[in-house]
């Protein structure tokens, strides 16, 4: 319990010296001792830790457009911050505080976490090649810093888990276009073709954050297929040691964006129908690319050189497949298997699904 | 009933992409290699040939990696405008800046010696608990007004917006480890700090000018404070902190100064226009109507740990300090003078007396 005479001693000191003393004031929710929990057997002192008592109440609206801390007492001259998103329906997912240590803890250097001295000659197209991914995947990871980043400036503290979250997905992002950078210029090769990436658009246009998030399933999904062939396309250990990497990060993204769709859908399910139509967007413009760069890269891997990349499409194939697979995958996680019905009509013949019109013939 | 035989029959072969092989002969440089150092491959490493030119101005609004061929066909425009000349964003020093806060991450659940945090006399923890309030909130404005920049930077100039991303990590672990500080030890979190200049950070809408609000005043005060941590903390849990924050804080910093350098060495024009942003940002922090209640009151209390005569005296060492160190990175940055030229708002040049 609060020792009232300290407490007045010290009100007394200030008041004497011209100083304000209204903090000392304030109805302390006192005893919260978050540091009792912290082992290292347990991962030291996590952040979901600290969310006990009051500090602990994450609101369903959070009514205050200031940067004041949850659980503080405001301070009403404070001006508005313009933050724009107070519902937590928008943003939430309960797993945002672990993931956000987790992704601490994994945390990697591009520079000193990859043996770089393991890179090799490996002949012109395959060097080429590999250059031509790395150049893609720096793009992406270029635009996933950008857009995941403008979200903060819209997120209140009320929801800060997300917003920390979010922080390490701008500095995985920046570490996915820099580690590609570094391997493009390592090796004797170069930055290949930038890529035409009207399919990054449903990401810089998003006018909601779950817009922004079931664009981001896609395109992550996407990649995490890719990723999930590193063993296959990786030409050198130290090319492996990068696919690993961005592969633990991109899962860790997805785990988020996947566990808030889901909370999404739970709490606010009238709003299934509009989130199907940021989807039908998200896969428009990426059936409708028509950028076949990267895939035409990944041939020339397979097929160990341009003379067996035609050979190779057929592999190429099953990747696309299995990237939309992945994706559907991930939907169904968040309660949305209907789209599996309604995917667009070109990515269900990248996946080699039934088209909906033979799928009415089938006798039952 | 429909069998997995007749599903089968009906599942089709997937559709393969088109071969297109245009891109193995680009006419982009061949041959750069780039061997580690003693810290590995760093950016500095590979800013070499082509792809270590910075273009003086971009109107690349895509995400086109620095030195790769443009694509084939029509491409969107990514984002609604771009900084495009690279005195709007450009320091010499981002990609070092970047690569060294890639290699001193921290974790605040496991860098920090939580279990040193031994039960404080009350007065003291609410003083402590007092400053981690006002702290978690002046990171967590730290950290969106990088991301609110991020979509503006072009991908010519991409080693600051490395540099930006990293900071925004940086924020994000300064917000929690403040928070924690506040609900690991019996304390609480107590009064918000009532802006005290944070919001003119967000609505600047010039790079530079928020630059030199955020990095080299906002930050650069709190640096100096976190850097005499030592005077403040009361165990080894929080001369880490300070300690640890400090060390991101100089990154921070650094890079506004060496921005700065970087855009009045090439338009020594813009120097008036930073001059007017620190004569409106020093008013508004010395400003007794926007002064933060708490954030005074609990750092004289607990520099004097309890004794407010001497927290004072300690404060105004601080203060002191806080006013030097900001004018020699002034300097530093091409803009010297504001306290010769009596430019310095009163109340900070007046820290300046010894007495």
């Amino acid at each position: 319990m609060p020792d009232n005479d300290v407490i007045a001693a010290a009100k007394e000191r200030l008041e004497q010296s011209g100083l304000p003393s209204t903090w000392l004031d304030i109805p302390v929710h006192w005893g919260v001792k978050a540091k009792e929990q912290a082992t290292a057997e347990n991962g030291g002192l996590r952040f979901q830790m600290l969310n006990v008592d009051v500090y602990g109440e994450v609101p369903e609206f959070w009514d205050n457009n200031t940067e004041i801390p949850r659980g503080a007492v405001p301070d009403t001259r404070t001006e508005q911050m313009g933050y724009s998103i107070f519902n937590k329906a928008e943003v939430w997912s309960d797993l945002c505080a672990e993931l956000y240590e987790d992704a601490i803890a994994d945390r990697w250097n591009s520079s000193s976490d990859v043996p770089w001295d393991s890179l090799e000659p490996i002949g012109a197209d395959l060097e080429r090649a590999v250059c031509q991914i790395a150049t893609m995947m720096s793009e992406y990871g270029w635009t996933k810093a950008q857009t995941t980043g403008r979200w903060l400036q819209e997120i209140s503290y009320g929801y800060i888990e997300v917003k920390l979250f979010l922080g390490t997905v701008v500095f995985d992002a920046a570490r996915l276009f820099e580690v590609w950078r570094k391997r493009a210029l390592a090796n004797g090769g170069g930055l290949g073709r930038g890529g035409r990436n009207w399919k990054f658009l449903p990401l810089t246009q998003s006018y909601t954050f779950s817009e922004f998030c079931v664009a981001s399933i896609m395109h992550d999904s996407m990649l995490l297929a890719l990723l999930r062939r590193g063993e296959q396309l990786a030409q050198t250990e130290a090319e492996r040691s990068i696919y690993r990497l961005c592969e633990r990060d991109i899962e860790r993204h997805l785990t988020y964006f996947v566990d808030h769709m889901r909370y999404l859908m739970l709490k606010e399910p009238v709003r299934r129908e509009e989130i199907h139509r940021y989807m039908n967007k998200a896969e428009w413009y990426l059936a409708k690319d028509g950028d076949d760069t990267l895939y035409s890269a990944v041939a020339v891997i397979m097929g160990d050189g341009r003379e067996g990349a035609q050979e190779a499409m057929a592999d190429v194939a099953e990747l696309r497949q299995e990237q939309i697979e992945t994706y559907l995958g991930y939907l169904r996680q968040c309660h949305l298997a209907d789209r599996e019905d309604r995917l667009n009509l070109e990515l269900r013949k990248w996946a080699g699904m039934v088209e909906p019109e033979a799928e009415e013939k089938i006798p039952v | 009933m429909v069998t997995a035989d007749r599903l089968d029959e009906l599942q089709m072969e997937p559709e393969a992409p088109e071969l297109d092989l245009s891109w193995l002969n680009l006419d982009t440089e061949w041959g750069v290699v780039s061997e580690p150092g003693r810290k590995g491959l760093t950016l500095q490493q590979i800013n070499k040939s082509i792809y270590g030119e910075i273009p003086a101005t971009s109107e690349d609004s895509s995400a086109r990696p620095r030195g790769a061929a443009a694509p084939e066909g029509a491409t969107p425009r990514m984002t609604p405008w771009v900084l495009g000349d690279a005195t709007e964003t450009f320091s010499d020093s981002a990609a070092l800046l970047y690569d060294e806060a890639v290699s001193r991450q921290w974790s605040s659940a496991t860098d920090i010696p939580w279990d040193t945090l031994d039960e404080l006399p009350e007065d003291i923890e609410r003083a402590m608990v007092q400053l981690c309030t006002s702290l978690t909130e002046v990171e967590f404005i730290a950290g969106d007004v990088p991301g609110k920049w991020l979509p503006r930077i072009a991908a010519d100039h991409y080693e600051s917006g490395l540099f930006l991303m990293s900071q925004v990590m940086d924020e994000a672990r300064h917000t929690d480890v403040f928070r924690k500080r506040a609900l690991a030890n019996g304390g609480g979190l107590l009064l918000q700090g009532g802006g005290g200049g944070l919001r003119q950070i967000l609505e600047a809408e010039d790079f530079t000018q928020m630059s030199s609000m955020l990095h080299i005043l906002g930050e650069g005060f709190v640096q100096s404070l976190f850097r005499l941590g030592e005077l403040i903390a009361h165990n080894e849990a929080e001369k880490r902190i300070f300690r640890l924050a400090a060390q991101d804080e100089s990154r921070h910093v650094a890079y506004g100064v060496t921005h700065l350098k970087y855009t009045l060495e090439h338009e020594p024009e813009k120097a008036e226009e930073v001059h007017w942003t620190l004569d409106m940002f020093e008013d508004t922090l010395v400003d007794p109507d926007q002064a933060n209640p708490g954030l005074a009151g609990a750092l004289v209390y607990l520099l004097g740990d309890g004794d407010v005569d001497e927290g004072w005296r300690l404060f105004w060492h601080v203060r002191r300090k806080q006013v030097l160190e900001y004018l020699h990175r002034l300097d530093v940055a091409g803009l010297g003078g504001r306290l010769e030229t009596g430019r310095l708002h009163p109340a900070l040049a007046g820290a300046l007396d010894e007495n």
